[in-house]
């Protein structure tokens, strides 16, 4: 049984070992994993994540495109000099990239136009011209007038607008209405570095725009058009770097920069800019050792989480481990529990049998003989019986099943048969006792008996002959009863002090051979606790042990 | 017990009828507010003996005559597509009448004789409009047209034979003609020129003659010329405001150019119309306006003759729609602000009065509500005046208020039934509409204090009223929309981007979001009503800034509440473009829009169903904004 038992626990703990082992394996790989998957992801997100700085840097491009730019229709081709200016002013300051603006003050009518474009009776030509920038010196804002046709030349932005102008009046068709995206995309010239935009008439005036171009109109009519290019800088864009800690830095370079000197120490990637810009790219770069911060930021979170449930893992092994620990000394000191006690009932049980035998053996027995049989059978029943009784009170007391009495008692009275019941049975107990500050209680009467009954008995089993004394006192202090066992025994040892009150805990001495299960201050405790009491102990080796009990003072 | 089981889910499923979602009790549908007239434009024979309406018939508008002795119908037009739009009389036995066409292009005009049915197309320049100036034929063939044949901006002078469709040039314009004006004779005999910002009214003894300015005067006045008085060919009835505030009904000498008398002149009552008798040569009552219109009678015979109307029909407004040639046989319409009235006959002769029709019989006078004048002064102490209509039933204070400012510019709010306002009153709206600056029938100086504030006093009239209605306890202040048309719609706008704070929302119907778009908008054929335009909206040359910082589509960074913008993409009153552009550029903003392309008319769509979409769209619109 024993083999039995050990081996269990010891394969129990093997599978622990096991599982540890295998965890931390686990724990080992996943960190592994996780690095290389850092690794991988943040290299991934260096060659992604330029379409979110291009987003990004280019929002404003985008804004000016198609929320400033159509603006210009707004104003019908009523913009002039002065108004341009304005208009142009908020554009400059608002989209730095946008270096120079020229204004082309223009006319659509029926006459045909020196400078411009005539096609049939259908003529589109500047009034003025002028340009603006914070770069353009004042003199020369103004850039061509019909007195002053010096800076007009054949294949500019004018001609190039003019020229889609013509064809879409010629093919549209006036039933039905053209698109925003078709007047927009008829309307606007996108170049290299320049924006030209052409205010989009009304349909009514695409209507005799078409008219004009078949004959002329009895009345001649002239309309305002407002033409505008805008000069963009593509090195004026304000870049944005939304992932500073994945590119280091960020430049706008043109469509053919590739640097000889791209070394492994750096990772470079690109991505081509949109619209007028594409001639030019955003370049990102960024050295190795840059990029391994930005990997192991990205790989501590994840290794932190593995880490706690490793250690999760680890908490919840090692508490498996202790209570198996504890279930294992339970196991123990139960089975220890029934081995003395089976020899506790031994004993009793043996003489009763021997008793028995010599009686029935026996072909007579004298009186003499009868009352010494049954004296012993009476004797070893009672021992059997106080057996029973105190493991069954003890159950009950642990699983509080029984309720207190309540009853006056004397305690001189209660003390003084305590030691006459002992002496009587150990005429070499020497009882002494002293009682001060009160005398009547109300406590249940069993109860305490057993305690002092348990008490007294140790008291005397744990002193050398000779020397078995006990002295009693009941003293009244602050409202508590103190209750005070002195003995003059062996004492007991100061690292036992601590676990003499647990169940099934017995010092093995010479002392305690025969009759001690390790249950007595075990049951003490419970009493006290049971009548709302503490027990305490005091105790030097050879010289004697005292036991301090308080009681709550409940008087009628 | 099956036949209780039977009944019992008889029971169940007349409970779920019963309680079916929809028209809530008390909430009359959109559609019966907006019902097309069954029967219109009721006119009578020049002999008094045929009365004449246009019928509606699968939507589609159609001729019809009706003897009114016997009471016999005839179907003249049997039109399956684009129906009749308007019709007039020419003689006893003929009637002219002109198609539905799209806006700005010409008029399809067809002439039928109502004995002989068979309309004959006479006019179908898809280029030229025609408008009759004189219903009187002339030689039995001849009727007197404006056309803009020649150049599509100026109205030139024609002589219509009516037999064979010709057209032959009676007068020429020189460019600035604005307005034909003939005599009793139908001969051309006066003429209303203008350079834009000055009307001159011309007059000549007769037709061999030239044309001869006789009156100068800014457009900021008001001269209207009415018709001649008595036989003498030289002076004129005119509506004139040259030197007061007021309109006042003068008689004016064509050969000198004076005023000659008064006939009516008050300092606090607007003339608006005068009732001319063809037959007799004279005004006989002047309709004036304050909160409400109003007649006063010019002679002791016009009060008998047409207090005998307001005997027969008590407590109702009256307008004579039309009249035979000896002025004994009348077709009157009804109305009040809670009732759009209804058509009758009127035989003064027999002094016999018959019902012809009710404009919109779904609605009931009962369930409609009461439209009040209110007053209010504004910032700069100016006292504006509008109307309010709260909802029926229920509690008079911490309503839901819809601002709904009219349309411009130059017109006015008046007192009537406005289906509109019903409409809005009877899902639970108090109604409040503003006769704002710049408004027409206040007066001259009203008038011209509005010229140029759109966006700036203009709307502050507005906010201002609606603070004085928050102040009178009226409105509550967290449920306050506006919602306009056309300028009510560039009101609605402005008012939402610049006072943000009290309006939850704002709605405009084909408004206009770029005051330079509608100035380009302004037709060729109103080249002459440019310059005004300009005074009274903006110079798109000198007053640049102002028209940009007021036109909504250059601000959509200032919106920051839901919006209903509504418009036909076809419309040639506003830029569709800009519109789509302003829209995309709040929705890029994250501000709630809503956008409805309506897909016909301009401000108010003329089929039913149009209507009904556009109306239903603006009410759950309203009440996901008011009712929270």
């Amino acid at each position: 049984m024993i083999a039995d038992k050990t081996s269990g626990y010891r394969k129990n703990f093997l599978l622990i070992i096991t599982f540890i082992v295998l965890i931390s394996v686990l724990f080992i790989l996943s960190l592994f994993l996780a690095f290389n998957f850092s690794n991988k992801y943040i290299e991934n997100e260096f060659s992604s994540a330029k379409v979110d700085v291009l987003e990004k840097t280019i929002g404003p491009y985008n804004d000016f495109f198609q929320n400033k730019i159509p603006e210009v229709s707004y104003y019908n081709g009523f913009l002039d000099s002065a108004t341009a200016a304005k208009f142009t002013d908020t554009v400059l300051l608002k989209y730095p990239f946008v270096s120079k603006v020229i204004f082309y003050d223009s006319e659509v009518k029926n006459e045909p136009v020196r400078d411009g474009i005539n096609a049939s009776h259908f003529s589109f030509g500047p009034k003025a011209i002028y340009q603006f920038g914070s770069l353009v010196p004042l003199d020369s804002v103004k850039l061509f007038s019909y007195d002053n046709t010096r800076s007009f030349s054949v294949g500019d932005d004018f001609n190039a607008i003019g020229f889609k102008l013509v064809s879409f009046v010629e093919s549209l068709d006036t039933a039905k209405a053209p698109s925003q995206d078709e007047l927009f995309s008829n309307f606007s010239a996108i170049r290299s570095n320049r924006i030209t935009y052409l205010n989009i008439p009304r349909r009514e005036d695409l209507k005799v725009y078409k008219e004009m171009m078949r004959r002329k109109l009895a009345s001649s009519p002239v309309y305002q058009q407002d033409l505008l290019t805008f000069q963009l800088d593509p090195y004026k864009i304000r870049i944005v770097n939304s992932r500073p800690l994945l590119y280091q830095r960020i430049r706008i370079e043109p469509l053919t920069y590739d640097p000889i000197d791209a070394s492994d120490l750096y990772m470079a990637t690109e991505i081509t800019l949109p619209g007028p810009f594409s001639d030019y790219k955003l370049y990102f770069q960024s050295s190795r050792s840059f990029i391994k911060k930005e990997v192991f930021s990205y790989f501590l979170p994840i290794a932190l989480i593995l880490l706690l449930v490793y250690a999760v893992l680890m908490l919840v092994a090692m508490l498996i481990y202790r209570n198996l620990n504890i279930n294992s000394k339970m196991f123990k000191l139960q089975y220890d529990f029934i081995t003395n006690f089976s020899h506790e009932f031994k004993t009793p049980v043996s003489v009763i049998k021997i008793a028995g035998n010599n009686i029935r053996s026996a072909s007579s027995l004298s009186e003499r003989e009868q009352k010494h049989y049954g004296k012993i059978l009476d004797e070893e029943a009672d021992k059997l019986n106080g057996l029973m009784n105190k493991l069954l009170a003890f159950t009950q007391i642990e699983n509080k099943s029984i309720s207190l009495n309540q009853e006056e008692v004397s305690m001189r009275d209660f003390i003084e048969s305590t030691i006459e019941s002992h002496t009587l049975k150990y005429s070499d107990f020497e009882m002494t006792y002293e009682v001060s500050g009160f005398d009547k209680f109300i406590t249940d009467p069993v109860l305490l008996g057993s305690l002092f009954d348990n008490l007294a008995e140790n008291a005397y089993k744990y002193s050398n002959p000779g020397n078995k004394k006990l002295h009693i006192s009941a003293r009244l202090i602050r409202g508590r009863i103190v209750l005070r066992f002195t003995d003059k025994g062996i004492g007991i040892a100061a690292q036992d002090l601590e676990h003499i009150f647990k169940k099934f805990f017995r010092i093995q001495n010479q002392y305690n051979q025969q009759g001690s299960v390790g249950l007595g201050l075990a049951f003490c405790k419970e009493l006290v606790n049971f009548m709302g009491g503490e027990i305490r102990v005091k105790s030097k080796i050879n010289r004697g042990t005292e036991f301090i009990i308080v009681l709550p003072y409940i008087n009628t | 017990m099956r036949v209780l089981k039977n009944l019992f889910l008889l029971f169940v499923l007349s409970l779920l009828f019963a309680c079916k979602p929809g028209v809530k009790t008390g909430e009359i549908a959109v559609n019966d507010f907006f019902k097309s007239q069954d029967r219109a434009q009721y006119k009578v024979s020049p002999d008094g003996k045929t009365l004449s309406y246009l019928k509606l018939q699968d939507n589609l508008q159609n001729l019809f005559t009706e003897d009114i002795a016997t009471g016999k119908v005839t179907q003249l037009s049997f039109l399956k597509s684009r129906g009749v739009r308007f019709y007039l009389w020419v003689s006893k036995d003929e009637l002219i009448f002109y198609r539905d066409q799209p806006l700005q292009t010409g008029a399809e005009m067809y002439i039928v004789n109502k004995n002989e049915g068979a309309p004959r197309k006479l006019s179908a320049d898809p280029k030229a409009k025609i408008r009759v100036l004189e219903d009187q034929l002339i030689d039995n063939k001849f009727l007197l047209v404006a056309s803009n044949k020649r150049d599509s901006t100026v109205f030139d002078v024609y002589k219509l034979n009516i037999r064979d469709g010709s057209l032959s040039l009676a007068a020429r314009n020189p460019g600035n003609i604005a307005d034909w004006i003939t005599d009793a004779e139908g001969r051309l005999k006066l003429a209303i020129a203008s350079d834009g910002v000055n009307e001159t009214l011309l007059f000549r003894d007769n037709e061999s003659q030239a044309f001869r300015p006789v009156i100068k005067s800014s457009f900021k006045n008001t001269l209207v010329p009415i018709g001649f008085a008595g036989k003498d060919g030289r002076t004129v009835y005119a509506i004139s405001n040259i030197n007061r505030d007021k309109n006042a009904l003068i008689e004016l000498d064509m050969v000198t150019g004076k005023e000659q008398k008064v006939l009516f002149y008050s300092d606090s009552l607007n003339v608006v119309e005068g009732q001319y008798s063809r037959a007799k040569a004279q005004v006989e009552y002047v309709v004036v306006e304050t909160w409400k219109k109003q007649k006063r009678y010019l002679n002791e015979r016009a009060k008998a003759f047409y207090g005998k109307l307001d005997e027969l029909l008590p407590k109702t407004e009256i307008k004579i729609m039309a009249r035979d040639k000896n002025e004994n046989v009348f077709v009157l319409r009804t109305f009040t602000d809670r009732n759009p009235g209804s058509y009758y006959l009127y035989i003064s002769g027999q002094q016999k009065l018959k019902k012809l029709a009710d404009i919109n019989s779904s609605i009931h006078e009962a369930e409609m509500c009461e439209m009040k004048p209110v007053s209010f002064t504004s910032r700069d102490g100016l006292t504006v005046n509008g109307y309010l209509t709260l909802p029926k039933g229920g509690k008079k204070e911490k309503l839901p208020v819809v601002v709904l400012p009219h349309n411009g510019p130059r017109s006015r709010n008046g007192w009537g039934y406005d289906a509109e306002v019903q409409f809005l009153a009877n899902r639970g709206y108090a109604v409040f509409q503003i006769n704002y600056r710049g408004s027409d029938g206040y007066g001259k100086q009203f008038m011209t204090a509005g010229f140029k504030q759109w966006g700036k006093k203009i709307r502050e009239d507005v906010i201002d009223g609606v603070n004085w209605l928050i102040v009178q306890n009226i409105a509550d202040r967290k449920r306050i929309a506006i919602y306009g048309t056309g300028f009510g719609g560039f009101i609605a706008l402005n008012c939402m981007s610049e006072n943000p704070g009290l309006f939850v929302a704002a709605a405009s119907n084909s408004g206009v979001v770029n005051l330079f778009s509608y100035l380009k908008s302004i037709p060729p054929f109103w080249k002459t009503s440019l310059q005004m335009y300009y005074e009274i909206v903006g110079n798109p040359l000198t007053d640049v800034d102002y028209m940009r910082s007021v036109s909504p589509v250059f601000h959509s960074d200032r919106f920051k509440k839901p919006l209903f913008i509504a418009q036909n993409a076809k419309d040639p009153r506003v830029n569709p473009g800009e519109t789509i552009q302003f829209v995309k550029e709040l929705k890029k903003r994250n501000i709630p829009v809503t956008y409805l392309e309506k897909d016909e008319g301009s401000y108010q769509e003329k089929k039913e169903e149009s209507r009904k979409r556009f109306y239903a769209a603006l009410e759950a619109f309203l009440k996901e904004n008011l009712k929270k």
